[in-house]
C-alpha cells in the first residue's frame, strides 16, 4: 500500500462515470434537435457550457485548498490547489476555444470585448498567473502561503464571471445563463449529460494530477534526505 | 457543421493530450522512485 494506492481507486471509479456519462451525452448530442435559429452550430453549447463548469470547479478547489492549507498547514492540501489550477486552467482554455468558434459561426467574429467574455478571460489570466507563480516558486512553503492567499482573492472573478449578464444590463451580446433562457424540447438531456461528463472528466485529471503531485512530493524528499545525508 | 466538429475535436483532444502528459509524468516519477528504493534496500 502506497501513498497513492486509494488515488488509484478513485482514478478507476471516476474513468468508469466518465465512460458511461461521455457515450450517453455523445448519444443525446448526435440526437438533439437543430436549432431553429442557428443551425448545427448551437451544438457547440453543449460542450461550451460544461468545460465551464470544469474551470468553476477547478477555481474553486484551488481556493479551497488554499484555505485549508492556510488553516492546516499540510502540505496535502497545497498540492490540491495546484491540482486543481492545472486542471481549471485546462478547462478554461477549452472555454476560451470554443466559445470564439461558436461566436465566429453566430456573430460572425471571434471575439467582441463583451463582459462576459473579458471576465473569462481575466479569469483565466488571474489562473495562469497563479500557475506561473508557483512554478517560479516551487518548494517554498512562505509562496504556499502567497498562493493560497491569491487563489482566494482569485476566486472573486467566479460571481462576477457567472453574473456577467446581469451586471451589464443588457448591454451584452452574450446568451443568458442556462435556465433562465429557453431550452427547446430534447435540448435539457445533453446539457445535463455534458454538465456530467464535464464533472467526471475534471474528476479523473484530478486525481491523476493529485497523483502525479504526490510522486513530486515524494522524490523531493528523497532527494532533500539524500542531500542531507551528504552533508 | 464543421465548426461544431472543430469544437469536440479540440476539446476531446485537449483532454485526451494532458491525460496522457500526466500518464508519462507518472511513469517518469515512478521510475525516478524506482531507483532510489532499490538501493535502499540494497
Amino acid at each position: 500500500m502506497t501513498a497513492t494506492t486509494p488515488l488509484r481507486t478513485w482514478q478507476h471509479a471516476s474513468a468508469v462515470a466518465l465512460a458511461v456519462s461521455a457515450a450517453l451525452w455523445a448519444f443525446f448530442v448526435w440526437r438533439a434537435p437543430i436549432d431553429a435559429m442557428q443551425g448545427p452550430i448551437q451544438k457547440i453549447l453543449y460542450v461550451h457550457v460544461p468545460v465551464v463548469l470544469g474551470a468553476y470547479l477547478g477555481f474553486f478547489l484551488t481556493a479551497l485548498g488554499g484555505g485549508l492549507y492556510l488553516w492546516r498547514r499540510e502540505e496535502r492540501w497545497d498540492r490540491l490547489a495546484a491540482a486543481a489550477a492545472e486542471v481549471g486552467v485546462l478547462f478554461c482554455t477549452l472555454v476560451l476555444v470554443t466559445g470564439p468558434i461558436w461566436a465566429k459561426g453566430t456573430w460572425g467574429r471571434w471575439w467582441t470585448w463583451d463582459l462576459r467574455l473579458t471576465l473569462t478571460l481575466l479569469l483565466y489570466l488571474v489562473y495562469v498567473s497563479y500557475l506561473l507563480l508557483r512554478s517560479f516558486t516551487e518548494g517554498s512553503e512562505r509562496a504556499a502561503r502567497f498562493a493560497a492567499v491569491y487563489a482566494i482573492a482569485g476566486l472573486a472573478v467566479i460571481p462576477l464571471n457567472y453574473f456577467a449578464i446581469d451586471l451589464a444590463g443588457g448591454r451584452t451580446v452574450h446568451p443568458e445563463n442556462l435556465g433562465r433562457g429557453s431550452l427547446g424540447a430534447g435540448m435539457r438531456a445533453p446539457f445535463a449529460l455534458g454538465m456530467l461528463t464535464a464533472v467526471a472528466a475534471f474528476a479523473h485529471l484530478l486525481v491523476r494530477r493529485l497523483e502525479v503531485g504526490a510522486l513530486r512530493s515524494e522524490r523531493d524528499r528523497r532527494e532533500a534526505e539524500a542531500f542531507r545525508e551528504e552533508a | 457543421m464543421s465548426y461544431a466538429v472543430a469544437s469536440y475535436a479540440l476539446v476531446v483532444g485537449g483532454l485526451v493530450a494532458y491525460g496522457a502528459w500526466l500518464a508519462r509524468s507518472r511513469r517518469r516519477l515512478e521510475r525516478e522512485l524506482g531507483g532510489p528504493r532499490e538501493r535502499n534496500h540494497g
